[in-house]
């Protein structure tokens, strides 16, 4: 693995051509900053041309060759869409952060505590909520990204952009699958659990038994019976609603990641491959280029022809009119 | 040192440490050392949001400052002219430039004068310089590889650029393993030779600073040796999974085009054949056609039942499973259908022409004596109207390397037999090759019949008996290699260059084949590794052969030989 890095001396060559090269001045110019805060600013207000962004930039530099070539490497507008993949990756990393404090709600939730754990519930299904309609926008966006057309390598971009978004999304849809579905189990288990000890309680719970045994005459479910049964009837209605929510926002995950997949790259398949994409995007090219020769070719043709046979009939009518003319008149 | 896991680590590193939107731009032999080992969806996850060639991507002129370019090219003067070019007009933020070899003081003082603008970032040498399609097995892709069978005098200029291109490969596997090795040759190969001084040169007195590592006690071994010592094994048909692929449709950097074979959906079409990507490819590429029909259909039997329960999906759970699973499914689905295509195509071409027979007769030719039987069987075979004219020119070829001294009585009979069964066969072609690669030429003992030890192993053998008979060959490399583990490489046949010497065993050597390796002998060097003998072996060559593509280098030679004697 040795490498060597030529930086050193190459800078040594380029500042010794520099002299020589002149004209001074041109020494301020400090390439590294590529400006990213007033570039994005930049971007905000002014959205109509992005399209084409050195359009705007193209008579600057024809005024002062001096400064522009300065400006150039420097002064450049990235477009729109760049904005939108920032915000697509801020919001994937609101959903990544969302998601770690939805894993320790989980756990909280699954410890035993004293308190009904109502608050805990409400938290749970609140950043479940959260996250699903952050992935769901972040979805909804993403496939917004290589709507709008553009030159050529610009789209190549937005659709490798997408893409990468796209797994990036994918991966934690995936594991905030995962992680609802061990909560869904473990709760499951704890319903199970639960009912099996208020069993117990009922069959051999030593106090009950008793009381059983005292009034054995009443034969009918004591005071103290019919609000515990009430209890853990309300807790199964209130474990069915927060499966039940739980299942639905696994449907909705289920769905996105169904949509994900599309635009996302499997592995291990040719297109996955570097050089596959280069040579499509050549082949794309060349047919393009075909295309619109052809086209050209049509157009001129179409043109000449329908031009020339326009004129050879109006020369027809001018011919018979002429000879109406002489023979009539 | 592994060859895919080292360029992985050179491309990780030059895209680590630049941070936002970047561009990777390439030229034609670097896209394949990187498409080799690196995946598109990894690029992205690197923030590598688009791939182009150097030459390409001259052609547009639009600005796109918010992106970084990161170069990765050869140092040839090409690049050099097409960056000096682009250099001048800058349309990327910041440029960065690596190159797979040594660059030199004249492109390096080309790029700072063209550099007016102070875009470039960094230049440095990171010395991925080959194609590491296997782990312990790359090539080079050297353009025009029929050169090494001229002699020098032909086409100098063209002949020095081969040799160039291989001494830096070589130069580059070294550094990328941060060694210098001792370097030996076939003695009989004028072109070994010459390679195996210019990389001494290289290494030794040229470089010598940048060669100079860390001593380790025992210095790696290069060994240099000619496709012509071993014209045999490039002539034969085969039987194991990745080498018949390779034989019967063709690899090419670890992909293979099925489009000239027959129609098939557009995601089939092309497919990639990688060890380091497919697992069941991984377990299968060594095994022969036989088993990987029945482990295939094992496979198809385990993908059945996953798609089965995949069908009836009725409760959430299912769903929740059946999610879940679903990129494993794709992938197993693609996985699935690409190797039942590629087993089914090659049934199919074998069945056509009637390999399985052909076969047979040329590993008697190869393996065994017995001339009386074999010419027979030759002269059946090009009178057998289903085989092909490329398997008929093999036969010959083969007998004829087999029984050159023997009888030219029969040997002629078979030359004016092929000329009248094949229309389309260039007269001359066998004698050339036995110019070329007859046993004169040769370095090393190819049929085991040069002394009596090697006569009494062969004996021996034939009394045992073969497991297969379509895979009794073994490459001579192979013999190489015992004779490497043992120590007995003769210094008189394979002679060192300059006055570094091996002392005690190499634990690690690198076996290059100016002119072309076969699949056959990586797999040779892929089960002398596994065995672990404390010895290492990498196989490299210039280009990977399959009968073809030998045949069509012999022919050009031939031509440029002919053409050239005209001339004189």
């Amino acid at each position: 693995m040795a490498t060597r890095n030529r930086t050193f001396l190459f800078r040594r060559y380029r500042d010794a051509l520099k002299g020589v090269r002149v004209p001074p001045g041109r020494s301020n110019a400090v390439p590294s900053s590529s400006g990213g805060g007033p570039v994005i600013e930049m971007s905000n207000t002014t959205s109509t041309p992005l399209r084409k962004p050195h359009r705007s930039y193209a008579p600057l530099s024809t005024e002062d060759p001096a400064t522009s070539t300065v400006g150039t490497p420097t002064v450049g507008l990235p477009p729109a869409w760049v904005d939108v993949s920032e915000e697509l990756a801020a919001n994937i990393q609101q959903a990544r952060s969302k998601m770690a404090e939805l894993a320790k709600a989980h756990a909280k939730a699954l410890m035993p505590s004293f308190g009904d754990g109502k608050e805990d519930q409400h938290r749970i299904e609140a950043l479940t909520f959260e996250v699903t309609d952050l992935l769901k926008k972040t979805e909804k966006r993403l496939r917004k990204l290589s709507a709008a057309g553009g030159p050529f390598e610009d789209s190549t971009i937005r659709k490798n952009v997408q893409r990468s978004l796209a797994s990036d999304l994918q991966n934690l849809s995936m594991e905030l699958r995962r992680k609802q579905s061990n909560y869904l189990k473990r709760i499951k288990k704890q319903k199970e659990g639960s009912d099996g000890v208020d069993l117990e309680m009922n069959l051999d719970g030593k106090p009950s038994v008793r009381e059983d045994d005292d009034g054995f005459d009443g034969m009918s479910f004591n005071n103290h019976q019919m609000a515990k049964l009430k209890k853990s009837e309300a807790l199964t209605v209130e474990r069915e609603k927060e499966i039940q929510q739980v299942a639905e926002s696994v449907n909705e995950l289920a769905q996105i990641m169904k949509d994900l997949s599309v635009l996302v790259i499997d592995q291990g398949t040719i297109i996955d491959r570097i050089d596959y994409n280069i040579q499509n995007v050549a082949v794309t090219v060349d047919k393009g280029l075909q295309q619109l020769q052809k086209a050209e070719r049509n157009q001129k043709q179409g043109g000449m022809v329908t031009c020339a046979s326009v004129l050879v009939i109006m020369c027809f009518v001018m011919l018979v009119l002429l000879i109406l003319k002489e023979i009539l008149f | 040192m592994v060859l895919v896991l080292s360029v992985r680590d050179y491309i990780n590193r030059m895209l680590q440490d630049i941070s936002g939107m970047k561009v990777l731009i390439l030229d034609s032999q670097t896209v394949s050392a990187v498409s080799v080992v690196y995946s598109q969806s990894e690029l992205l996850q690197k923030e590598v949001f688009l791939v182009e060639l150097v030459d390409s991507i001259s052609m547009s002129k639009e600005s796109m400052s918010h992106l970084k370019a990161v170069y990765f090219l050869r140092p040839t003067s090409e690049n050099i002219q097409h960056l000096k070019r682009q250099l001048a007009k800058p349309r990327f933020g910041e440029y960065n430039l690596f190159f797979s070899n040594m660059l030199n003081t004249t492109q390096l003082h080309i790029l700072a004068d063209s550099d007016e603008h102070e875009v470039v970032q960094q230049v440095q040498e990171f010395f991925a310089d080959f194609v590491a399609i296997d782990p312990y097995h790359f090539t080079l892709n050297t353009p025009s590889n029929h050169m090494y069978m001229l002699p020098a005098v032909i086409d100098p200029p063209n002949l020095q650029n081969y040799c160039d291109r291989i001494v830096d490969g070589l130069a580059a596997i070294f550094l990328a393993f941060k060694r210098r090795p001792v370097i030996r040759y076939s003695r009989t190969s004028d072109i070994a030779k010459r390679i195996a001084h210019e990389a001494s040169k290289l290494m030794y007195q040229q470089e010598s600073g940048l060669f100079d590592f860390r001593r380790t006690e025992i210095s790696p071994l290069l060994l240099i040796i000619d496709r012509r010592d071993d014209p045999v094994t490039p002539l034969l048909n085969q039987w194991t999974y990745q080498a018949m692929v390779h034989e019967l449709i063709g690899i090419k950097d670890n992909k293979v085009d099925l489009g000239n074979v027959g129609k098939f959906s557009k995601d089939q079409q092309e497919v990639v054949l990688s060890s380091e990507q497919d697992a069941f490819f991984k377990a299968n590429m060594y095994e022969n056609f036989g088993d990987i029909g029945m482990n295939i259909k094992r496979m198809v039997d385990d993908f059945q039942q996953v798609a089965k329960s995949n069908q009836n999906i009725q409760t959430i759970e299912d769903m929740a499973k059946f999610v879940d699973n679903y990129p494993e499914y794709r992938k197993m689905q693609g996985n699935v259908s690409k190797h039942v295509t590629l087993v089914t195509e090659m049934s199919k071409i074998v069945e056509e022409r009637k390999l399985m027979l052909v076969s047979q007769t040329e590993q008697e030719l190869a393996c065994n004596g017995g001339q009386g039987a074999a010419f027979e069987a030759v002269t059946n075979l090009l009178n057998n109207e289903s085989v092909s004219d490329i398997d008929r020119l093999r036969l010959v070829m083969l007998y004829a390397l087999r029984y050159e001294k023997e009888s030219p009585v029969q040997l002629m009979q078979l030359f004016n037999k092929l000329a009248s069964r094949s229309p389309k066969y260039k007269p001359g072609l066998v004698q050339f090759l036995l110019k070329q690669a007859g046993v004169d030429r040769r370095t090393g003992d190819l049929y085991g019949n040069r002394d009596i030890l090697n006569i009494a192993r062969n004996m021996a053998r034939g009394l045992k008996g073969v497991e297969n008979v379509y895979t009794q060959h073994q490459p001579l490399l192979f013999q190489t290699m015992e004779s490497i583990t043992k120590g007995r490489l003769r210094d008189v046949d394979y002679p060192f260059v300059g006055n570094h010497f091996q002392q005690g065993r190499p634990q690690e050597v690198v076996i290059f084949i100016v002119g072309g390796t076969t699949y056959e002998e990586s797999r040779s060097v892929a089960l002398q590794n596994s065995l672990n003998s404390g010895i290492r072996f990498i196989l490299g060559g210039s280009s990977l052969l399959n009968s073809k593509r030998f045949l069509k280098d012999l022919e050009e030679a031939q031509r440029i030989a002919r053409s050239s004697t005209g001339v004189v």
